[in-house]
């Protein structure tokens, strides 16, 4: 995700400070990745460094000076090129989960079923979160923004369990033409 | 705070169950083509509970539904459906708790084409005895719950499978039963349709205090449930509660996290 870009699009509306940044990028963008200050001045030290965004000092009384920022044309230009390039799609293949699986198959001494059902009853727990949520944003009428967010969430959990299922599929299928006793028959 | 309705689900003895499954076996047909389908399931469904059932294909979910809605019997075992144990019961007497307490939804709607929708809802409880204007009242109202009032008057071939599928549920609630049993409700609807109907079943729960029992092999489906088991040949293998959600709010604020 890119907080610089998205902070070029809040500021192709207008010049901000970095606090209303801050805001603005939570209410109006992403509600559910809150960014930390570090974050906020890091990224526009960036833009500002590349020549994407400058800033004004707006001297105040009693209270501390404020930057003003605003983009320049080179950050239209960036801004453009972003909205109308693919994102490289983010896969998550460092997967705690695929970890845990991989170093159970090493050991030997806890099952994989094991593994999976915990794995199952978390994802599980987080998508019934994620689909209530859901429905009551339906409920109350929020936003498509919104409902969208909670939907990539859902899909999200949805595939994640799907490839649970795949995985075990999967190590039933080795464990059966490797005719070990993997498988459980009473 | 409208949708998020706080349940506390009752104690699993015997009075405030809904469903009680006791070392159930069936096995299909004799000798070397026998099939076993189930092998020994234990399971308890308090009264209103949303539980969903999953499982690779043939691991016994359907069969176990029918079991339950007093559609066959089991090998072995035992049932109970609201305290009533249903070996014995009998034929006729099983066929009135079918009517009356327990309602069904299946996969591929099963209306009768030549009937309306309000005749479709009607006709189960004029097969009871109600009489026809009493009967049409209700299937009405039942039309109104699942929100398609007006489409009454359609036939199943006139109405999307997303609608098809709610006649289906008003349907299986007009008689006001203690049990919905649903196989693969969703399973043959796109996403939306699947979701209308996924959340009729949860109001079903929420507001009706009645029991579901759902078939499904789609994890949002059972992420509308309270509890999910999956049947693995034949067996429950996994049983997950799956709690009470919590506030928007509260979801929003580490929904982060999602990407550990
Ligand atoms: N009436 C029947 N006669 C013989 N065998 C049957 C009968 N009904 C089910 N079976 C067998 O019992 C096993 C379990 O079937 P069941 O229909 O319960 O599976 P399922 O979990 O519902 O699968 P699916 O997800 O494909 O619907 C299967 O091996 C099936 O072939
Ligand atoms: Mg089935």
């Amino acid at each position: 995700m890119s907080v610089k870009h998205a902070f070029l699009g809040l500021l192709a509306e207008g010049p901000l400070h970095g606090y209303e940044l801050k805001l603005s990028f939570e209410e109006r963008l992403l509600p559910s990745s809150p960014l930390n200050y570090g974050q906020v001045y890091g990224s526009l030290e960036r833009l500002e460094r590349d020549g994407l965004v400058e800033h004004e000092v707006i001297v105040q009384e009693e209270r501390p000076d404020k930057k003003v920022y605003r983009i320049t044309a080179a950050g239209l230009g960036e801004l453009d090129r972003w909205l109308r390039n693919p994102s490289v799609p983010a896969l998550d293949l460092r997967n705690e989960t695929f970890l845990k699986l991989a170093v159970a198959r090493r050991l030997g001494d806890i099952d994989t079923a094991e593994v999976l059902a915990s794995e199952r009853r978390g994802s599980l727990r987080r998508l019934r979160e994620v689909t209530e949520a859901r429905r009551q944003a339906g409920a109350e009428g929020k936003g498509v923004q919104l409902l969208l967010l909670l939907d990539l969430a859902a899909f999200r959990l949805e595939a994640f369990l799907k490839w649970l299922e795949r995985c075990e599929e999967l190590f039933d299928q080795e464990a059966t033409t490797n005719g070990n006793g993997n498988a459980e028959d009473a | 705070m409208a949708t998020v309705t706080q349940r506390m689900p009752e104690t699993t003895d015997g009075g405030t169950a809904a469903v009680v499954v006791k070392g159930v076996r069936k096995v299909f047909g004799t000798g070397e083509t026998a099939v076993e389908a189930l092998r020994g399931v234990d399971i308890v469904v308090p009264k209103g509970e949303f539980l969903a059932v999953m499982g690779p294909s043939g691991s016994g979910k359907s069969t176990l539904l029918h079991l339950v809605g007093g559609l066959d019997r089991p090998t072995e075992g035992t049932i109970e459906v609201g305290g009533q144990d249903l070996a014995s019961l009998s034929d006729d007497e099983l066929t009135l708790l079918r009517r009356r307490r327990i309602g069904f939804v299946f996969q591929f709607f099963n209306l009768l084409p030549i009937l309306s929708a309000a005749e479709n809802v009607a006709l189960p409880l004029m097969v009871d005895g109600v009489r026809e204007k009493q009967a049409f009242e209700r299937a009405a109202a039942s039309l109104e719950r699942v929100g398609i009032a007006g489409r009454s008057a359609h036939r199943p071939t006139e109405l999307s499978g997303g609608e098809q599928q709610r006649v289906a549920i008003a349907r299986a609630l007009v008689a006001e039963p203690v049990l919905i049993l649903a196989d693969e409700p969703t399973g043959n609807l796109d996403s939306a349709a699947g979701e209308q109907v996924l959340d009729l079943l949860r109001n079903v729960v929420d507001e009706g205090a009645q029991t579901v029992l759902m078939v499904t092999h789609d994890p949002r489906g059972a992420a509308t449930a309270d509890r999910m088991i999956m049947l693995k040949d034949g067996r429950v293998a996994e049983d997950h509660e799956l709690g009470r959600a919590a506030s928007l709010a509260e979801v929003l604020s580490h929904l982060e996290e999602l990407e550990g």
